[in-house]
């Protein structure tokens, strides 16, 4: 009777072993490996700065989006989105509520600036006719830092803390309506009563933002007036909060939701982020960004066939070397790890350098960033934003781990066959071969 | 056989038959065989009488179709593949007519090969390759590639990582057919002295008549079946 199995000991994994192989065979193949490489260096450094540079673009439309309408993160009444009506404001209860959860100190430091809002529908009159209007109740003061309205003066000013019968109107509206600066309207709106009330305005003002939906109906007038005017004294249909980077909306919003809790479940509030408020820009986000995936991951799978074609040449070259491994005792899983190792190796150290380039890059044009306009011109817009032709790329941790990440598992992926070859080749067989 | 089986290697009704598409050709039929511990013997035979294919299954590197073969005590044919590969590492050391050292590690590192895998000490495993190397003539030589070495010393370092692992027995497949007879004659020198000082265990391959004239006995094999087995004194 021969022996039990069982005075065979269990081979260990031979991890150094196995590490020291795959690095040798890499530094053997030497051409062939920065070959590869490159092509990994390449994409990883592609990929890193042009998603910066995506990211960088989105968080532009993002920006000018939210403050062309309601910001990062906007509290309103359910019914206010739709009805645009006065009785759909905040209380005074549910706005304190909101100003001092936007104190606390780790949201303070999110938040770029707060604007609370009156906004309703109105009619804009003058002798040479009516047109319907977007009113937009502000304290000058607060709205300034907020939206991009305050920048896009044609003809005059912005609104001030003292005005009183200000208006700031698009230059759609003036032009509807022929006024000019010093010109005075009249507006009308239902009021607080329910009543239709009027107001006498005059244009201290006149914007231009690019988007002809705001340039035609859009009037900014100070909340003191639309107050004495609507009976409605300092009370908003919502505020809105602008934040230093849209990753933090999520956040800010779950922020609010738990201090709002009560009046949201009441009915008397909502939390809404950007992308409920803005959907046209956010699904232009999401499209964009579904195309630059779709481009890396084709780019990706091509660089996939060219290290599998690499790892497994490197493989059939070297059959008889398997072979020769496995007479001395390797496992076949062991054989397989050594190629595993060479091709994730190999892929670790080019998607790192790749990606270090790729920050280098990004780290160079942080400052100006690329000017576009001479592609796109100076007044696209796009969703209802103004499209700003230089762009700045925006580096994001969370984005170099998912390259990181994705590269790794390219080159895991493109590695586990040629592996497989190797771990399951005929070791008797393997000796034949003639290298 | 019993527990304490000494042969290093018995084999019982071992049949190898390879399919080659439609047709079944036996490389081994029939082989009963004992090789005992300390043996310096050849299976010799010509071109396609089996006798790599005897040698191969003998050292795990291939399954026999039916029959048994025990080698070291251990029954080859019941083991998984890990286990054939834990048997390699530690009973049986291959020498190969075309050397077979891998290219990436120096001589040294190339005899300590299988010692590192078996988990010897740095120190233990420098000691034996070095005290090798000496009685091999390679000292001197220990950093170089396989590619700065002639054939001769190429396979005095498959020698000396054969029998480094003290193994219960190496198996060398036409060693010296790639050698020019002075190489030759050196190699089976070598390995001889280490038989008898050592009592490694040898079995040839081989259609050489100097390593059938060294050999103590001497397995003709015909067809895949043993035609004559002599013992000389």
């Amino acid at each position: 009777m021969a022996k039990t199995l069982m005075t065979l000991r269990s081979q260990p994994m031979q991890v150094g072993v196995i590490l020291m192989l795959a690095l040798r065979n890499l530094r053997r193949q030497l051409r062939r490996s920065i070959l590869t490489a490159s092509a990994m260096i390449i994409g990883g450094w592609l990929l890193l700065f042009t998603f910066s540079l995506g990211d960088g673009t989105h968080e532009t439309w993002i920006d000018s989006g939210v403050r062309m309408s309601g910001g990062h993160v906007t509290v309103e009444r359910p019914e206010f989105r739709r009805s645009r009506k006065i009785e759909d404001r905040l209380s005074a209860d549910v706005r304190s509520t909101i100003e001092r959860a936007l104190e606390a100190p780790e949201i303070a430091a999110q938040v770029v600036a707060q604007s609370a809002r009156l906004t309703i529908n109105a009619l804009a009159s003058s002798p040479a006719g009516a047109r319907p209007a977007q009113i937009i109740a502000v304290d000058p003061l607060a709205e300034a830092p907020f939206s991009m309205f305050d920048d896009q003066v044609l003809e005059g000013r912005y609104l001030e803390p003292d005005d009183r019968l200000a208006a700031y109107v698009g230059i759609g509206l003036v032009e509807s309506l022929d006024l000019r600066l010093g010109s005075r309207f009249v507006v009308q709106a239902q009021d607080t009563a329910q009543d239709i009330s009027g107001q006498l305005l005059r244009v201290v003002g006149i914007f231009q933002s690019g988007m002809p939906e705001a340039d035609q109906t859009v009037i900014h007038i100070p909340i003191q007036t639309a107050g004495d005017w609507l009976g409605s004294d300092r009370d908003v249909t919502n505020v809105g909060v602008v934040l230093a980077d849209s990753a933090t909306v999520a956040s800010v919003a779950t922020h609010l939701e738990r201090v709002l809790a009560e009046p949201i479940a009441h009915g008397d509030a909502s939390v809404l982020e950007w992308r409920e408020s803005n959907p046209a820009l956010y699904a232009a986000v999401a499209i964009d960004n579904f195309g630059n995936y779709l481009v890396y991951g084709i780019l990706f799978t091509i660089i996939a066939v060219g290290i599998v074609n690499t790892v497994l040449m490197s493989v059939l070259h070297r059959h008889r070397e398997f072979g020769v491994l496995q007479a001395l005792g390797l496992t076949p899983g062991q054989t397989g790890a050594i190629v595993l190792v060479e091709g994730l190796t190999l892929t670790a150290i080019s998607g790192v350098i790749g990606v270090s380039l790729g920050l280098l890059t990004t780290w160079y044009f942080f400052g100006d960033g690329i000017d576009f306009s001479a592609l796109i011109g100076e007044d696209m817009t796009f969703s209802g934003v103004v499209i700003d032709p230089i762009i700045v790329p925006m580096f994001r941790v969370s984005r170099l781990s998912q390259i990181l990440v994705f590269i790794l598992v390219i080159g895991a992926a493109a590695s586990i066959y040629p592996a497989r070859r190797a771990a399951t080749i005929d070791t008797a067989e393997a000796m034949k071969f003639e290298r | 056989m019993t527990d304490t089986d000494s042969a290093a290697v018995r084999t019982d009704g071992l049949w190898k038959i390879f399919q080659q598409e439609a047709e079944e050709v036996t490389a081994v039929r029939d082989v009963s065989l004992t090789i005992e511990r300390g043996e310096f013997m050849a299976l010799a035979g010509p071109s396609g009488s089996g006798k790599t294919t005897l040698l191969n299954v003998i050292g795990g590197l291939t399954r026999s179709t039916r029959g048994e073969v025990v080698v070291a005590g251990h029954e080859v044919n019941a083991m998984s593949n890990q286990e054939l590969a834990r048997l390699r590492l530690d009973e049986v050391g291959f020498i190969f007519q075309a050397y077979n050292l891998l290219p990436v590690l120096s001589a040294m590192e190339n005899a300590e090969f299988p010692m590192l895998l078996q988990g010897i000490g740095a120190e233990e495993r420098q000691a034996r390759v070095r005290d090798l190397f000496e009685r091999t003539g390679m000292s001197g030589l220990e950093d170089r590639r396989p590619g700065k070495l002639s054939g001769g010393q190429q396979q005095r370092v498959a020698v000396v990582r054969a029998v480094a692992s003290k193994p219960a027995l190496v198996l060398a497949d036409e060693p010296t057919a790639n050698l020019d007879s002075a190489s030759s004659e050196a190699l089976l020198d070598m390995m001889f002295e280490l038989n008898r000082d050592l009592g490694v265990t040898f079995v040839f391959a081989t259609h050489d008549a100097r390593v059938m004239e060294r050999s103590r006995r001497v397995v003709r094999i015909v067809d895949g079946s043993i035609d004559s087995d002599e013992t000389h004194t």
